[in-house]
């Protein structure tokens, strides 16, 4: 009796739906389901390893990246690599030196090794085009912040 | 440049001089930083750029460089080949080619037109060399900026404190203030 209201027949198509799906129905179901969904979502256990695990795998991805990139621009031109990379000699030497199973071992922390270049908040203002006072085009601050960074750098390695 | 006849040498003027002359040098760039023969150097030019050299006098007035769009310009290439000659011991000229490589990936990546040429910017380390220009750190905001030897104590540069036309100009590709 009731499949029969369900065929799409023109006469009865309209009112077996009026029927059967009432507003408040509706709304009941569709509170229903938004009710259970919080309940799947909460993060069991497992889930935690999972998310931390994951985060481990970019960091480590991260690190090879970084190692791969930084030793790339250092076999390939040293003094560029310098400039680009901002590290001192040494470690550039070092770096350029590692084997690729060495790389892969340094890699595997669930620490990043590449840090911050800028630690100027100046600097920072610029390149974020925050706070700044009389130039607000993207190009030309971006322009004085690497102007300041490279003349930091050229600071900071005269007193080495 | 008096380091005797030796082909070692001279592949490594030539490699020079065609790294020079890709980037856009000028003959008298050349004449001055390898020992090559002037004979030699027009062959070499003609062959790698594919057209004469273009003749006349150098840019010679250290003027260009105060004004406040190239000033800018030649700041950032300073910086970078300071920072260059500080970190790594190369020969002058192989430090300008570097530096100027690394100052047009700025611009590319920034997508500005690269106003300084390398003959120029040659022409900047060597006016650096003999005091006539020099970098001079802003009171503002501590970056080293190219200007005259005897920029006082108070210097403020053209970024801190942009001149009243800056960045007004019609020409396009140039930098903006707004």
């Amino acid at each position: 009796m009731t499949r029969r209201w369900w065929i799409p027949d023109v006469g009865y198509s309209r009112l077996p739906i009026q029927v059967f799906l009432p507003l408040d129905k509706i709304t009941h179901i569709g509170s229903g389901v938004a009710s259970k969904s919080p309940a799947t979502l909460t993060p069991t256990p497992k889930e935690h390893i999972m998310d931390s695990e994951q985060l481990l795998a970019e960091i480590r991805e991260a690190n090879l990246t970084y190692l791969m990139l930084a030793q790339n621009l250092i076999r390939k031109d040293r003094a560029e690599a310098l400039f680009r990379l901002g590290l001192t000699e040494e470690a550039a030497d070092l770096l350029g030196m590692l084997s690729t199973a060495q790389l892969l071992k340094i890699a595997s922390s669930n620490m990043l090794l590449c840090r911050f270049r800028v630690d100027d908040d100046l600097v920072w203002n610029l390149l974020t085009s925050h706070n700044v006072k009389k130039v607000d085009n993207a190009t030309t601050t971006q322009l004085h912040a690497s102007i300041l960074m490279a003349g930091k750098f050229a600071e900071s390695m005269a007193a080495h | 440049m008096a380091v005797g006849k030796s082909i070692l040498n001279e592949s490594r003027d030539i490699e020079r001089a065609v790294s020079l002359i890709q980037l856009g040098a000028r003959l008298q760039v050349l004449e001055y930083e390898t020992s090559l023969s002037y004979e030699r150097l027009l062959r070499l030019y003609k062959e790698v750029a594919g057209k004469s050299p273009s003749k006349g006098q150098l840019p010679f007035s250290t003027d260009w460089f105060l004004t406040w769009q190239p000033n800018i310009h030649a700041s950032l290439f300073l910086n970078i080949h300071e920072y260059l000659s500080k970190t790594s011991e190369l020969e002058e000229i192989d430090t300008v080619i570097k530096a100027f490589r690394l100052y047009n990936d700025q611009m590319t990546a920034s997508s500005i037109e690269p106003i300084l040429s390398i003959t120029r910017a040659w022409r900047l380390v060597k006016f650096v060399d003999n005091g006539m220009l020099t970098l001079t750190k802003c009171n503002c905001c501590g970056g080293h900026f190219v200007t005259e030897p005897y920029e006082n104590r108070h210097f403020v540069c053209g970024l801190c404190q942009p001149p009243a036309r800056a960045g007004k100009g019609a020409a396009s590709g140039g930098l903006r203030l707004h």
